[in-house]
């Protein structure tokens, strides 16, 4: 495969020391120690209150079909007027790992800038819990978040999916399922660099591989996981993998983005092609020289906040419309 | 994997932050960032405002410890720690003594902007004292902005020089401008064929231009083909100056005699130059390093080849204006060049 695209400086100076905590390939036998290890920032009540601007509350809600009862966080702005919005978040970790805090705080910001309550669920993690699992976790939250929208005190016609990496394909899954059952009505779905095709076989992932955060043979472990043996194969559900639906038409706006120098840079380019090619609206962003998850991971980079700060504004012209 | 927060500003104080700090300035260094970049590290992993300011250059940089850029809002702090880098300084906006591994961050991130300094130096602030010496001799330019500019470069009265790269160079005269303010590469004399224009007033530097990009037309080589002055002033060229308005200096019959007879004998420019340019035969011959009666010989040749005596005054003018001609026909005006 050909000379893969360099990282930005600043993300390449971080990259050197991340990659001491944080090995590019994760095989299934880290991930257990990566669930209880020190990496992943633990986010508690105090730091969700902001100093009390917000109310934060955790309510379990039925799941679906009999499935185990779901647990969401709830966080509602204190001080906003006007009609709330709400983001219904999906959080990543490869469907493997993390936790319904983690990616939250991006969430919060939106909310004290538009006024939007914040639903992150729990949803239950692979490989203990296969596809449809995990996907059907967060699709009954989202119906039950969508019919108590009056409780929570949100406008129903101002609900939006958010979700990055295994977040963002779980967010991409639930517009494909809210499209396919007729609601809950979504105003937006914004994938942030989301993890969508299970086939791992596009040229970003093998020129990738070894190199950044989350190349392909993580990518394989994440896969692995929520598959199994189908893993790649014919019978993969879009609902799963939603770079495998062959209809991308009639789905909520989207905005896509996704790093050049990452596993997933083909894959989301592709999904938002498909979408303009369906007639449909999405708004495409490719950081040049970004490893997956770089905003998150190294905030203060140039690229990091203008990436986003671009989330900001489609979530401003999203929210004006 | 978003969610594996590592943050950089969670560094402390042990052991391993230290060579984290190494690791994130080295590695910068190596993916060529620039300064903006490496201010911004040393702010995140300080955990407090970092700035780096070289007068000199007018670089001004500073950055919050979340790595968005804001402007210096008043002057530095004596207190602060600081590192120099080159001409510039570092400073961590840090009261009350300093951080854990603030000394790391000084140094590394100091080392690391005196390199980028010293990859860029005339490139970035020199850029924009370009930028101001183009303006300063730009007729077209209106007054008040070549007025600022001879301010922002401290002119009072100046000369323009101008290269055969075709780069400009405004000279300060009179007064000494105050220290730091000389214009980049003011000081040194050309290496190359240059013209110089007149000592001015700073608003009529466009007219020291024209007179020097003139007077770089009555510029030679300085060697065997095409021998003559390498640097030359236009204050000295006095009548001469009427020749760069003839149209085709190279089609003037002298210059093709000339042309033809340099065609017939190698030594016969350098020669009939050095025998026009000095009082006698004699001293010619000196400053060709040739034997005397070698030179008469020579002489003798020349004279056939071009076919009038270089023993007269009247002769040896000849010979002055046709390798003048010849100079001005090999440096023709922009507006000539592409015939």
């Amino acid at each position: 495969m050909s000379t893969p695209p360099p990282f930005d400086p600043e993300l390449a100076a971080a990259l050197a020391v991340i990659g001491e905590q944080l090995p590019p390939a994760l095989t299934p036998e880290m991930v257990a120690e990566l669930r209880l290890g020190g990496s992943m920032a633990p986010v508690s009540d105090d730091d969700l209150r902001r100093d009390g601007r917000f109310t934060v509350e955790e309510r379990s809600v039925p799941g679906l079909d009999g499935d185990p009862d779901v647990s969401l966080l709830i966080c509602r702005p204190v001080h906003a007027t006007g009609t709330l919005g709400c983001v219904y978040h999906t959080h990543g970790g490869g469907m493997i790992l993390g936790d319904s805090r983690a990616g939250v705080a991006e969430m919060l910001d939106w909310a004290e800038r538009f006024g939007l309550v914040v639903v992150s669920v729990e949803y239950r993690l692979a490989p203990e819990t296969p596809h449809p699992g995990p996907v059907n976790d967060c699709w009954a939250g989202l119906v039950w978040t969508a019919e108590h929208a009056d409780e929570l005190g949100f406008d129903p016609g101002r609900l939006i999916v958010a979700g990055a990496s295994a977040g963002g394909g779980l967010a991409a899954a639930l517009a494909l399922m809210a499209r396919d059952r007729n609601g809950p009505a979504l105003l937006g779905q914004m994938l942030i660099y989301p993890m969508i095709d299970d086939r791992n076989d596009t040229p970003s992932a093998v020129q990738m591989a070894g190199r950044g955060v989350w190349d392909r043979t993580s990518n394989a472990t994440g896969w692995g996981a929520l598959l199994g043996a189908a893993v790649g194969g014919p019978d993969v559900s879009p609902y799963a993998a939603p770079a495998r639906a062959t209809d991308l038409s009639n789905l909520p706006p989207a905005f896509i983005d996704v790093a050049s120098a990452e596993t997933f840079r083909d894959e989301d380019v592709a999904y938002a092609s498909r979408i303009w090619q369906a007639g449909g609206v999405a708004e495409l962003h490719v950081w040049p020289g970004g490893f997956h998850g770089f905003d998150g991971m190294v905030p203060s980079a140039a690229i990091s906040q203008e990436a986003r700060a671009a989330r900001v504004r489609w979530l401003s012209r999203l929210f004006a419309a | 994997m978003k969610d594996l927060v590592v943050r950089l500003a969670a560094l402390d104080a042990n052991a391993s932050a230290a060579v984290q700090v190494i690791a994130y300035f080295d590695g910068l260094v190596e993916a060529g960032a620039g300064l903006p970049s490496i201010v911004r590290g040393a702010a995140v992993l300080a955990g407090c405002p970092a700035r780096l300011d070289d007068d000199g250059r007018r670089v001004h940089i500073r950055m919050l410890p979340d790595g968005v850029p804001a402007p210096a809002p008043g002057a530095a702090d004596p207190s602060w720690p600081q590192a120099g880098a080159g001409t510039a300084e570092l400073r961590l906006e840090r009261t009350g003594g300093p951080g854990p591994v603030d000394a790391m961050v000084l140094e590394r991130a100091a080392s690391a902007a005196r390199a980028v300094l010293d990859r860029t130096r005339g490139r970035g602030p020199a850029a924009a004292d370009d930028a101001l010496m183009e303006l300063l001799v730009d007729a077209d330019a209106p007054v008040d902005a070549r007025s600022r500019a001879g301010r922002q470069l401290g002119l009072v009265t100046a000369y323009a020089t101008v290269l055969a790269s075709g780069e400009i160079r405004v000279h300060p005269t009179g007064p000494a401008p105050p220290a730091g303010r000389t214009p980049s590469g003011a000081g040194t004399p050309p290496a190359g064929r240059a013209g110089i224009g007149p000592d001015v007033p700073v608003l009529e530097l466009p007219v020291s231009y024209a007179a020097a990009r003139t007077a770089l037309r009555f510029t030679a080589a300085g060697t065997d083909d095409d021998p003559g002055e390498r640097v030359v002033r236009h204050d000295e060229l006095g009548a001469l100056a009427v020749l760069a308005e003839v149209p085709e200096p190279g089609a003037v019959p002298d210059v093709r005699r000339l042309e033809q007879a340099a065609a017939a004998a190698p030594w016969l420019l350098r020669t009939v130059h050095a025998v026009a340019g000095t009082n006698s035969l004699r001293a010619a011959a000196t400053a060709l390093r040739l034997h005397h009666s070698s030179l008469q010989d020579r002489v003798a040749h020349a004279e056939h080849l071009l076919g009038w005596s270089l023993h007269e005054p009247h002769g040896r003018l000849r010979v002055q204006l046709a390798l003048t001609l010849r100079r001005l026909h090999r440096n023709p005006r922009p507006d000539q060049r592409a015939s």
